[in-house]
């Protein structure tokens, strides 16, 4: 079990590297399976790139989890910042260098390559020249950043329904549409570590929230692509989103009762095993 | 484009990489002036205000993005802006900054002081180094000080006009380079960002300003915020805006 305060290696049943092959699989699959089925005209398989984005924001809930059990000093919300700070930077970068030689499809790859580069360096930097000497730093803001690119161009390419740059920025970035992007991208990576922590904090429990907080997410960019593309293929994108929301809460709520030492009521008064 | 366009914009934009370095210089630095208290004195336990570092950075920089922004609109209705509507507008940003910490740090103290009913103390001087003000015998015995006494209300505000400055300054390198607002303000936050969270590992979190022993570990985070600040510019200066890459104005 970790703790909330300096501790040590967070217990894991699902390894880092299970975590890390799910996220990154899934993430760039529903990506590009989205932006290529949206480029043949078929517009209805966006929500696959929503998909990808929870489970891009499962890896780096995971990530979060690992290096904030060693206790990094300054609460968990900022390292969900500097996940999508880097992710962001990454991600456009990406996206515009895909534009620049004319192959928007390499887009999500280079950006996600360029994340890897950047956290490494982030994290090298924290470990060496700040001195914060957390031996998981280097490969969990690895993580962190790879996760916050996969989860701006998955919900990019929901809301935008394309891979290339100069729509993404015509329907993302100029219309505003970024900044819940941003935040709920940056919440799901953050919180699900930042609400769970604690002695009895346990994987499964804080892993199933980040899916139910990365499904919110896919909500709100599915409300936002009504407006921007296809009326159907948005309300598909938030139907999908609230059910996959509403299966994965329910099954955190099954875990906190599970979790919960000294039994639960639905009262509101202390349960019988705490007095 | 090919690779040799890169290489190319890498070079023509050297002035727009070293102004983004130099602004990711000012905000690490600012964020080691802004008294961050976190959780402890949220509940009035230690001196600062009660939260974490990047909210406070990242409040005080949006709003001097913004103030930047608008300065910036119009500034450049007479053309492109030069160096001299570059002052202004990081004037204009580091203003902005500096109005949304003060406002903070004023209501916050003003709940610490008629709300939980603390005086503004820190426990890491005797004396107020501005004020000349005896400290200690108003720290309430097993707190490390409460509320922003006068040199962490200064400090803060040295700190939102280096993070306004060092944020708009961004903002205009990168305007420079695509023209795009949408763009350059959305990457400034990113680049703002991972600037603000590397110097809070710096100070683990809690500061009270510069006459707190942490604040000896600035040339530090200045070294990591130079590498970082290099990689973004090199990055960010490839990117082109909208209207490049479409070929229209």
């Amino acid at each position: 079990m970790s703790a909330g305060g300096p501790g040590g290696e967070a217990v894991s049943a699902e390894t880092a590297n299970q975590v890390d092959a799910k996220g990154i699989g899934v993430g760039l699959i529903g990506i590009y399976i989205a932006a290529i089925a949206a480029d043949a005209g078929i517009p209805y398989l966006i929500f696959l790139a929503g998909i990808g984005a929870v489970f891009a924001t499962k890896m780096g809930a995971d990530a979060v989890r690992r290096v904030c059990s060693y206790g990094i000093g300054t609460g968990v919300p900022s390292i969900g910042m500097l996940a999508l700070g880097m992710g962001l930077i990454s991600a456009m970068f990406g996206l515009a260098f895909g534009a620049m030689i004319g192959v928007s499809y390499v887009g999500p790859i280079v950006g996600l390559v360029v994340a890897l580069v950047i956290g490494f360096v982030v994290g090298t930097l924290a470990n060496k020249i700040i001195k914060l000497n957390i031996p998981v730093m280097e490969r969990c803001l690895m993580e962190i950043a790879g996760a916050g690119v996969l989860v701006m161009t998955g919900l990019s390419v929901m809301i935008a329904g394309s891979m290339d740059f100069v729509v993404i920025s015509e329907k993302v970035i100029v219309t505003g549409y970024i900044a819940p992007v941003f935040i709920l991208g940056a919440l799901g990576i953050l919180h699900p570590f930042n609400a769970s922590l604690g002695p009895d904090e346990t994987q499964d429990r804080t892993l199933v929230h980040a899916y139910s907080v990365g499904a919110i997410a896919m909500v709100i960019a599915g409300v936002c692509s009504i407006a921007v593309i296809d009326p159907i293929a948005g309300i598909i994108s938030t139907v999908v989103g609230l059910a996959i929301w509403y299966v994965t809460f329910m099954g955190f709520v099954k875990l906190v009762k599970r979790d919960a030492g000294a039994g639960y009521v639905g009262t509101g008064l202390l349960p019988p095993g705490a007095m | 484009m090919t690779d040799v366009t890169i290489v190319g914009m890498l070079m023509g934009n050297l002035p727009s990489i070293i102004g983004i370095i130099i602004g990711g210089l000012c905000i690490a630095v600012g964020v080691h002036f802004v008294p961050v208290g976190g959780a402890p004195a949220a509940m009035a336990q230690a001196t600062g205000i009660g939260t974490g570092t990047v909210q406070l950075a990242a409040g005080s920089g949006l709003t001097g993005l913004l103030a930047a922004g608008y300065m910036y609109m119009t500034l450049s209705a007479a053309g492109t802006p030069g160096i001299t509507e570059i002052v202004l507008i990081c004037a204009t940003g580091a203003v902005g900054a500096m109005i949304m910490i003060s406002v903070t740090m004023l209501v916050g103290n003003w709940v610490y002081i008629y709300g939980v009913g603390v005086p503004p103390a820190s426990a890491k001087k005797d004396y107020d180094p501005i004020t000349g003000d005896s400290q200690a015998p108003y720290v309430a015995a097993g707190t490390v000080g409460q509320g922003l006494p006068t040199v962490c209300f200064v400090c803060g505000t040295i700190g939102g006009f280096l993070g306004g400055l060092g944020g708009s300054l961004i903002y205009c390198m990168l305007m420079w380079v695509n023209g795009d607002p949408a763009i350059s303000s959305i990457f400034a936050i990113g680049v703002f960002l991972v600037n603000a969270v590397l110097p809070s590992y710096n100070i683990q979190g809690t500061i009270e300003g510069f006459h707190d022993p942490k604040f000896k570990r600035v040339p530090k985070a200045i070294l990591a915020c130079f590498i970082a600040s290099l990689l973004y510019g090199i990055i960010a200066v490839t990117i082109p805006g909208i209207a490049m890459l479409t070929g229209g104005s």
